[in-house]
Parts: structure tokens; C-alpha cells; sequence
């Protein structure tokens, strides 16, 4: 038996390869620019090698070389299957149901993981404008399996949504059904201290794991609604080193990881 | 066969803009950072045109140069971002002042609406939104934003867009011949359907090529002359954006930009220097600097 190791990694490098864990081999996946698109990256570089990398304005199959900025950056471009428009990628695969796993962050997730990326502050009178939708809404209720990304605080992680833009599984058990979704909705929600899952009875946000050096205190205290937790709690499988190694070399300049690390 | 003479639909960007009524309607081209008409939303500003509606699905810099300068005051979009930088911050301020209204949409929803005007029918049916607040609440548009209703045939719920068939609509491309005939390359995004849709159809070009050239690749022609009313030629329209096969995003002056806008005394100094102290495209493109564009030109085969 070797000497066991310490792995030093940052949280976005953790996020980044415990998302990248959710993708399966073969599958067809979303994955837009960012944490999404290093984690889908990282899957095709490791245990997924067959994983169908598709954005959104129209790149399918995409290797890119470079890390794109954009979801129509020309950086998905060059080893790309085909190169076609979103038509195509939204409609025909997402809504025709062929989309395996979509990745979303977001800046505020309610008990039933439904999302805001839209306003922050009543949508009369909004605050602060975010981002929107974009295809968010398109790929939440499409999607089989949706991952939700984000950074753990408790602001984010509230009873009531300033405004709903993605559905999560909107009142609970049944609920996406009766609006005729194509995809079955989040499946798991990763952030920087844990990852969270859904209650098969309610579809209420349920702890899954935590990482190490957490601890249920910490989870709860940076949650605002009923936190699920079950009696045994596994801790988070930590990034392998090659798992770190080849997450830089995808994104070398640390557009997305930053420059430490 | 006699070569029959074709009409010459090129016109400069000044009269291109100046055809673009107060209060009109745009469906508005390019995605994310590809492919962006920003030559056309500054000539759009120099012009002084007010109070568009601009529906598109994601655009970034240019949108945030129509709803700071006043070009637009309404906006029926997916997004509004500088992907990978951040928010846009113009839009943000402009929405909390109450000066812009953004009716919100997703990318599949607008692309639809694009799609359904292109199609000469007044809605088209989609599997988003329905279940959220995007269904729930509207702006403007009221009751008009969309429906959700049971299918006749199935009984499933399902969500009714409006199709779109605006004003003009602005799309930019790679290249294209003096009658219209234009060529995208990489990806197209919603600008086939987005093309067809507008009740004019201005399109914007890198290069102009022959007819002979269009006619000899026939497959690579996106847009047919017969969709189009004007054509402007211009280098760099999407700069400080990307246009594939011709030139990478300028991502110094991009990171610029965004923290510039972070201000309204910052975006007002970005607005004088580059866009309104200005005369003309070329000014601009000279302001930006020419040893900095030739070292943004895309090269094979990677495209940027």
C-alpha cells in the first residue's frame, strides 16, 4: 500500500469533475460554454469517450480543441460532425427527445429545483435583469436528465423564486406531466459543498452527498427551505490528479478554472 | 440561354439604416458571439433611429448597444449576456429605469416565431416554457406573448407562439453576390428561418463574390437573392464578435467593453468615442486599429 495522497483542488475544479461524473458514455449532451462544457469535456477525455457534445447553435458531435467562450464560438467548429443551427439542435434533438443530459446553473433553485436565471426582485420591478433564459427553459423541459451547477449560498437557495424561469419539477410528483414535458427533469444538483438529489415520493430536493470537509450543518445552514436529509450520507468522491491534469490542459489559460490551480 | 442582367441591390450601411423607420419592428441576426450585425446597430445609433423592437434570440454586444443609445426600447429575446464575461449591464440598468421592456422568450420559442412568419402563419406550437413563469407573466405584449392550450388532437397541453413577420430583417453573412444570393459558413443558428420571416430583408456582407462564384457552389448559398432587398459589403461587421472563416472575436476590446458598460458614465464613453465620434464603419475599424484586425483573421481550417 502506497503512502495516501492529498489532492489540493480548487471548488469550480471539484464542481468541474463531480459533473463530469453524471455524464455516461454514448450519451447525447448540452454543453453550452463554462463549468457544463469543461465537465462534458473532461467526461469525453475520460470514462465517456462516445459522449455526443452538442451546443445549441448548431455544432454536433464537437471536439473542440480550443474552449469556447461562446455556444457559437467557431472554437466547436473544426472536428464537429456537422455544423447546422438551432432549429436542429433545440427542436429537432431536444424536443424530439434525443437530448440524454443538459446542464444549467442558476441564480436562485427552490425546494422542487426550479430555476431562476431571469430577474432578481418582482418582475414588475425588477432589480437586477439576468441573463434569461436562452435555451435554459428549452433544455429543462426537454432534457431526460438535467444537472444543475452552482456555487453554494443561501441566497440562491430559496423557498419562493423571484420568478420561475426553468422548470425543476415545478409542485412535486406528477406535476411536469401534466404539462406534457418531453425530459423528466433535474436529477441531480451539484454545488461546492454537496450534491443534492430528488425524493422519489415528492420530488422534494433531497442531500446526496457532501464533500469533504462539509458537514450537514453546513449544507443546512445555506439552504432557506426543508432540506431532505437522509440518514446515511456518503461523502463526495473527491477529483482523481489526472482528472485536474486534464482539465487544464482543456482549459490552459483558466478562462473557466481561473489561474490558480 | 442569353445571361440575364441582374439587379444590383447594394446600397451603403447610412441609407441601409436610414430605410428603418422609428418604431419599427427587426428580427435581428447571428448568435452569441457569431456572426453579430454590430456594424449595422452602430450606423443604427449614428442615424439617430428610436424606439425599435428588436426580437432575436441571443445577441450580446449589439443589443446592448441598441438599448443604451435609445435605437430600441423593446426587446423580445431569450437572452441578453456577454457569455463567459458576464451580465450585460446596459440592459440591466436599462430595464431597472424602466426604460427598456424585454419580453421573455427562449431560444426555441423566438427561433419558432422566426420560423412560423417565414411559413406565412400566424403561430407555431412548442414544447417550452409552459408550467413557469415565462407563461405565467408578460409585459407588452399581454395576453399576446402566448397561449398554452389543450392540443385538438391529442388533448396534451401545449404552448402557441405568435410568428413573427417584422419590419426588416437583418442578417449578417459571409459572403454574398450584388443581387443577394449569400453564403453562410459554420453555423446558421436562427438566421434561415429569422431571414425569410421580415417583411425586408437586409443582409450584410464580408466579401462580395460573382454570381458565376454563387452559381458554381450552388449548395452553399443559405439565403437566395430572391429573400432580398438590400445588400450592404463591408469588412469586420461583427467586430469586436466573430465571423467564422474570416475573423476570431477581438476579446481585449470585448473585455473592454463589458467593463466599461459596467458604468453609465463608462458605456456613455465607450458610446462617443467609438460609435457617435465616429464618422462612418471605416472610421471605426481605423479607431480600432488595423494591426490589431489583421491579427484577429481566421485561419484555416480552424475558422477563427
Amino acid at each position: 500500500m502506497g503512502v495516501l495522497e492529498v489532492i489540493e483542488y480548487t471548488k469550480i475544479e471539484f464542481l468541474v469533475a463531480c459533473a463530469s461524473s453524471h455524464v455516461r458514455d454514448g450519451e447525447n449532451v448540452f454543453g453550452g460554454t463554462g463549468m457544463p462544457l469543461l465537465a462534458a469535456l473532461l467526461a469525453k477525455e475520460t470514462h465517456a469517450p462516445r459522449a455526443n457534445l452538442i451546443s445549441e447553435a448548431g455544432f454536433i458531435d464537437a471536439r473542440p480543441r480550443n474552449v469556447p467562450l461562446s455556444v457559437a464560438d467557431s472554437r466547436y467548429y473544426f472536428g464537429c460532425s456537422a455544423a447546422i443551427g438551432l432549429i436542429e439542435t433545440l427542436g429537432f434533438i431536444l424536443q424530439g427527445g434525443m437530448i440524454d443530459v443538459g446542464f444549467l446553473g442558476a441564480a436562485q433553485i427552490d425546494e422542487y429545483g426550479n430555476l431562476n436565471t431571469s430577474y432578481i426582485g418582482p418582475y414588475d420591478n425588477p432589480k437586477v435583469k439576468l441573463p434569461g433564459s436562452g435555451g435554459g427553459n428549452d433544455i429543462a423541459s426537454s432534457a431526460k436528465r438535467l444537472i444543475v451547477m452552482m456555487t453554494h449560498d443561501k441566497r440562491k437557495f430559496v423557498k419562493k423564486l423571484d420568478y420561475m424561469t426553468s422548470p425543476g419539477h415545478l409542485e412535486g410528483l406528477g406535476s411536469r406531466e401534466k404539462w406534457s414535458m418531453v425530459g423528466g427533469g433535474p436529477e441531480v444538483v451539484i454545488t461546492d459543498i454537496c450534491q443534492m438529489d430528488f425524493d422519489i415520493e415528492t420530488r422534494k430536493i433531497r442531500l446526496m452527498s457532501i464533500h469533504p470537509g462539509y458537514s450537514v450543518d453546513d449544507v443546512l445552514d445555506n439552504v432557506m427551505f426543508d432540506l431532505i436529509v437522509p440518514d446515511k450520507i456518503p461523502t463526495t468522491r473527491e477529483p482523481s490528479k489526472d482528472q485536474i491534469e486534464i482539465m487544464h490542459k482543456l482549459d490552459p489559460n483558466g478562462i473557466y478554472l481561473g489561474k490558480g490551480g | 440561354m442569353t445571361e440575364p442582367e441582374v439587379e444590383d441591390k447594394r446600397i451603403d450601411i447610412a441609407e441601409a439604416a436610414k430605410k428603418v423607420n422609428n418604431g419599427a419592428t427587426l428580427a435581428w441576426g447571428g448568435f452569441g458571439f457569431q456572426r453579430a450585425p454590430i456594424a449595422f446597430s452602430h450606423e443604427l445609433v449614428r442615424q439617430g433611429v428610436k424606439d425599435l423592437t428588436i426580437t432575436t434570440c441571443g445577441s450580446e454586444v449589439d443589443i446592448e448597444i441598441m438599448a443604451g443609445s435609445g435605437v430600441a426600447s423593446r426587446f423580445e429575446i431569450a437572452f441578453a449576456a456577454i457569455e463567459a464575461l458576464g451580465l450585460s449591464y446596459v440592459m440591466r440598468r436599462r430595464v431597472a429605469d424602466g426604460a427598456v421592456q424585454v419580453e421573455d422568450y427562449t431560444n426555441l420559442a423566438m427561433a419558432m416565431r422566426f420560423l412560423g412568419g417565414a411559413l406565412n402563419v400566424p403561430f407555431m406550437p412548442l414544447r417550452s416554457m409552459m408550467g413557469t413563469d415565462m407563461a405565467r407573466l408578460s409585459r407588452y405584449r399581454g395576453d399576446d406573448k402566448l397561449k398554452v392550450i389543450d392540443c385538438p388532437f391529442t388533448g396534451e397541453k401545449i404552448c402557441l407562439v405568435p410568428s413573427l413577420q417584422p419590419d426588416f430583417s437583418i442578417v449578417h453573412v459571409q459572403r454574398v453576390d450584388k443581387n443577394g444570393n449569400a453564403q453562410i459558413d459554420g453555423i446558421v443558428g436562427e438566421d434561415i428561418e429569422l431571414s425569410r420571416c421580415g417583411k425586408k430583408l437586409i443582409v450584410l456582407a464580408e466579401e462580395l463574390i460573382d454570381e458565376e462564384e454563387v452559381r458554381f457552389r450552388p449548395d452553399q448559398t443559405k439565403i437566395p437573392a430572391m429573400y432580398v432587398d438590400h445588400v450592404v459589403v463591408l469588412p469586420y461587421i461583427a467586430h469586436p464578435m466573430m465571423c467564422h472563416d474570416y475573423y476570431d472575436y477581438d476579446l481585449e476590446h470585448l473585455m473592454m467593453f463589458h467593463k466599461m458598460t459596467s458604468t453609465e458614465e463608462g458605456w456613455r464613453e465607450y458610446l462617443n468615442d467609438y460609435i457617435l465620434g465616429v464618422d462612418d464603419h471605416h472610421a471605426y475599424l481605423n479607431l480600432v486599429g488595423w494591426e490589431r484586425l489583421n491579427s484577429l483573421r481566421a485561419t484555416k481550417p480552424w475558422g477563427y
